[in-house]
């Protein structure tokens, strides 16, 4: 298990914003943790599964994709806030996320 | 470098800048919906921002979206950008056979109405759909069908982790339930009463091969990508039989897609309205940049 540290969710942060401002062509200052992944960035579940890809590969996962699909079926996430706590769950549980 | 268009299917949202974009080109995008009703002999809503009789009605929304590829390919090819292929997912076809000069405007019109009128016996029944599954591989799609509902199939793969199925409602709602079960991160019906690509479209095959013999058909000037069997079509019979084999057989973007990028197709411009080609094309890996033409 991943010891999350502030310095882990800084990380994880800025990746997280740098990707939906690349992806979907909006200025970084647009983005907060409020913003509706949907509503306000027309961000999509392809959007998600690349961003689990790059985290995947960064922190050496050993995790399913069925696992986090089953997981975010019962945990949802709307704003990039809820998507960064997902993100740092999945990097600190890996395959154990669905114990919590 | 070699460039191509690719040609969405439906509209899936209500294409606010796509309409600006062509106001600043100054295309009027009415003009080829009067082009498409005078044909047809039907009437065709103009379209604007506030428009929302195309969006529950199949036909409407397959015209509009053939409408809004064949303004932007006028465009695209005005600014002198000049394809060496081009593809057409799904209903898309339509859009590329016209861009190739392989059809007319009028006539690309006639076979989609044709096509659509053809199968709207299956249509009306409200029987039929389609659905999305995000998130699980093809043998898990594969397996879940043939354990729970073996009369579906995966009639497209978008790309490796976005995958299409056809069939009936019913069904479909059983595997969609069974796929979010299995770990999928997201399922979507979509909004169409037609299985499109699916077995219960092959009975069609014969009278619109039949309909397509009494339209007039050039050889494309520009060689269109197979998206049921990835063949370059290069002749008229190669253009006539894709057109059968893209509305009553399987498709295959994701491997579309690979044979542009293996013939050293580096700049791809998605000719139509929305992003959804650009989306699906997020896990097709490889040196080439996909952009839509409006932002």
């Amino acid at each position: 298990m991943a010891q999350i540290t502030d310095k882990t969710r800084e990380e994880v942060k800025e990746i997280v914003l740098d990707f939906f401002a690349e992806e979907c062509e909006v200025e970084l200052d647009e983005i907060s943790e409020d913003s509706n992944i949907i509503s306000d960035l027309d961000g999509d579940s392809l959007m998600f599964l690349e961003l689990i890809e790059i985290f995947k590969k960064k922190y050496n996962l050993n995790i399913e994709l069925k696992t986090i699909g089953k997981y975010a079926v019962k945990n949802p996430v709307k704003t990039i806030g809820e998507l960064i706590d997902m993100q740092l769950l999945i990097i600190e549980h890996e395959n154990s996320i669905l114990e919590l | 470098m070699k460039k191509a268009f690719i040609f969405p299917a439906f509209i899936s949202e209500i294409p606010h800048k796509e309409l600006k974009f062509l106001d600043q080109n100054n295309v009027d995008l009415n003009t080829y919906i009067h082009k498409i009703s005078t044909t047809l002999n039907i009437n065709l809503p103009n379209y604007s921002y506030d428009s929302n009789e195309y969006g529950n009605n199949e036909l409407y929304a397959q015209l509009l979206a053939y409408a809004f590829s064949c303004a932007f390919n006028e465009i695209l090819t005005s600014k002198g950008i000049k394809p060496d292929f081009l593809a057409g997912y799904s209903m898309g076809i339509y859009a590329s056979i016209y861009s190739a000069k392989s059809v007319s405007f009028e006539d690309g019109a006639r076979l989609i109405y044709h096509a659509f009128k053809l199968v709207e016996d299956l249509t009306q029944t409200k029987q039929y759909g389609m659905a999305a599954i995000i998130g699980l591989s093809i043998n898990d799609v594969h397996g879940l069908i043939i354990k729970y509902t073996p009369d579906l199939e995966i009639i497209n793969v978008n790309n490796e982790h976005s995958l299409v199925i056809a069939g009936k409602k019913s069904e479909i709602q059983v595997l969609l339930k069974m796929a979010i079960d299995e770990g999928a991160i997201t399922t979507a019906e979509l909004t169409v009463n037609t299985p499109y690509h699916s077995k219960y479209l092959l009975k069609y095959a014969e009278p619109f091969s039949n309909f397509i013999d009494s339209i007039s058909f050039n050889k494309p000037k520009i060689p269109i990508i197979s998206t049921f069997d990835q063949r370059i079509i290069a002749t008229i019979p190669e253009a006539k039989a894709e057109l059968v084999h893209n509305l009553t057989r399987k498709i295959n973007w994701n491997n579309t897609m690979h044979i542009l990028i293996e013939n050293n197709v580096i700049e791809m411009y998605e000719c139509g309205a929305g992003k959804d080609l650009k989306k699906i094309s997020r896990f097709i890996c490889g040196d080439y940049q996909l952009k839509s033409i409006y932002t």
